[in-house]
């Protein structure tokens, strides 16, 4: 039987079906294989408060993978910050969800993002925040394993490690997928774990689709003070659509009226 | 004998009255906060001194999340290393989200990067930043004014870009003279024959030029315009319609900067003639500040010649 977060996380995974179908835009593969971190995160892990979307004291978050924001959007549709129709004007004029994220427009949204290689260091500037003003909060990103050649990243990983930023978690979407293949071919981030501990982080490794793992490989994070967490999500890009895993067309592609129904019947949703 | 001053130190003099102050300011340091003599503030200010060694492009994203929850940050380092290798951290997560995130370049210039060569002398930095949109760009002309600068821009609610030197400008302004942001500042008036338009640390030069002018019968207006964004376009088109013609001078290439500013409002809300000083499009060199901006055609002799030649424009 389903986890109840396991069922929030397919319904993610239909919303954003449905936004790319009505829309006929966006990012459905690499939105899959964050899914069930988001789910974790939104559904269970973070401290917010829909009802006051700049509470001083939430936990923040940053989706350095700016591209797969429409299962952000829909996380955050679900848990009240805006109404569910908005999501189907993604990527169209006078929207509230522009195609990377952009925080002054969306509530709930934490960090402006779309170009990639900055988001560790937007979190550590909010996770330093929190340090100096004496703050409670944790501080998430998720970075896309092919966004791991960013120099910047490994900039703000030294940077993090070296401020002893315990309120700091870094998710790598490890799908091994990047826009232009597979990642081991065009790049070589590999061994990532091996990469971060080398900078002086903590480092978990977890199978990314498992919530269960997730939370608790968090929970685990937030017990080590002094140094900043790492947790290595090993994910299938396109997960929980059977024609979309191994297909990485699906980085960016829109739904045929056939793939549609078929994508949501595999969600568990009805058309 | 000219009395020099220091923007480095104005910049650091200003971070220490602003830290006591307020205490959602800090400094972001990319192992730069000795280049402005900053052990003052760390002295006071040492939980508010981030350090994030040599790494810029980090260093203006960690701004960006400092100012999304709750900071001030001021980082400072040279100019071309916040403006060409952070360029698009500036736009994409400081400008776009119009977060209060303050940034001042030193080395502005042939005169602020001297003998350091063309790889420390920014000339671009001023046209890079013009183009975003929420910035507001001053260019004060000296240490005390740097200062001042710092408090004035203090409350502005977006990003700020402040340029400052190498640490050697001669004075201009007397101490406490007030900085106001977004308005021209006419220094001297002479007459209606040509008007000057400058900003920075060729401020002096300008004001000797015009004394020269004067001595050879020609009435000149010397006008700072220390705030580039948002550009006084009243202030100096009025200048314009009373002068006809106009010469610009600024340690920045023409193209984009102070001279391309009064260009636009030329052509848009005036008329005149203008000649414009500063890089002709070139890089610099390495040597002594004073001797670069002669050898770049921003010496004193320069400038009374280009307004001749723009009041003959005029008079053609």
């Amino acid at each position: 039987m389903m986890s109840r977060l396991d069922e929030v996380s397919r319904a993610l995974r239909r919303d954003v079906v449905e936004m790319v179908y009505r829309t006929k835009d966006g990012h459905p593969s690499p939105s899959f294989s964050v899914a069930d971190i988001i789910t974790a995160l939104y559904f269970e892990i973070m401290r917010i408060d829909p009802a006051n979307p700049d509470w001083d004291d939430r936990d923040r978050f940053v989706l350095s993978k700016g591209h797969a924001c429409p299962i952000l959007y829909a996380a955050l549709a679900r848990r009240g910050f805006f109404a569910k129709e908005e999501l189907f004007t993604l990527r169209h004029l006078n929207s509230i969800l522009q195609g990377h994220p952009y925080a002054p427009k969306t509530p709930g949204l934490d960090a402006t993002t779309g170009s990639l290689g900055n988001g560790v260091s937007v979190a550590l500037g909010m996770a330093l925040s929190a340090k100096i003003r004496k703050k409670a909060y944790q501080v998430y990103v998720i970075v896309g394993d092919g966004e791991l050649g960013e120099g910047m990243i490994w900039e703000a990983a030294m940077a993090a490690a070296h401020h002893k930023m315990g309120n700091l978690t870094v998710f790598i979407d490890n799908n091994n997928y990047q826009s232009g293949g597979m990642v081991g071919k065009i790049s070589g981030p590999s061994p990532i774990d091996e990469k971060w501990k080398a900078f002086g982080w903590h480092v978990q490794t977890v199978d990314g689709h498992d919530i269960d793992a997730i939370i608790a490989a968090v929970k685990s994070a937030h017990g080590v003070t002094g140094q900043p967490s790492a947790i290595v999500c090993k994910t299938v890009k396109g997960n929980g659509v059977s024609f979309m895993v191994g297909e990485n067309s699906w980085h960016k592609r829109v739904y045929t009226d056939a793939e549609y129904r078929v994508a949501i019947e595999e969600l568990g949703g009805v058309v | 004998m000219s009395e020099v001053s220091s923007t480095r130190i104005g910049f650091r003099d200003a971070m220490v009255t602003l830290a006591g102050e307020r205490e959602e300011v800090v400094f972001i340091s990319t192992d730069s906060i000795l280049v402005v003599r900053g052990e003052p503030f760390f002295e006071h200010f040492p939980e508010r001194v981030i350090e994030l060694g040599i790494s810029e492009q980090n260093g203006v994203g960690v701004a960006s999340g400092l100012a999304s929850s709750g900071m001030v940050p001021y980082i400072c380092t040279y100019a071309g290393f916040l403006t060409m290798r952070a360029c698009e951290q500036m736009r994409t997560f400081v400008s776009y989200p119009n977060l209060k995130v303050r940034f001042v370049g030193a080395n502005g210039g042939l005169h602020g990067g001297n003998r350091e060569g063309v790889s420390h002398q920014f000339t671009e930095d001023v046209g890079i930043l013009r183009g975003m949109p929420n910035f507001t760009i001053l260019c004060p002309a000296d240490g005390a004014q740097v200062y001042e600068a710092m408090l004035a821009s203090a409350d502005i609610e977006g990003p700020v870009y402040i340029r400052i030197g190498s640490g050697r400008e001669e004075r201009v302004f007397a101490d406490g003279t007030p900085f106001e942001i977004g308005k021209i500042r006419v220094m001297v008036d002479n007459g209606n024959d040509v008007a000057l338009f400058a900003h920075g640390f060729v401020l002096n030069r300008v004001l000797e030029a015009a004394r020269l002018l004067k001595e050879k019968g020609i009435g000149a207006k010397v006008v700072e315009v220390a705030t580039i964004k948002p550009l006084d376009g009243e202030g100096i088109a009025s200048i314009l319609r009373a002068t006809g013609c106009a010469v610009t001078i600024e340690d920045h290439t023409i193209i984009n900067g102070l001279g391309s500013a009064i260009a636009e409002v030329i052509a848009e809300e005036s008329q005149g003639y203008l000649v414009r000083l500063g890089l002709q499009d070139v890089y610099g060199e390495s040597g002594f500040p004073d001797e670069l901006l002669d050898a770049y055609g921003m010496s004193v002799h320069d400038i009374v010649a280009a307004a001749t030649r723009a009041m003959e424009k005029k008079h053609q």
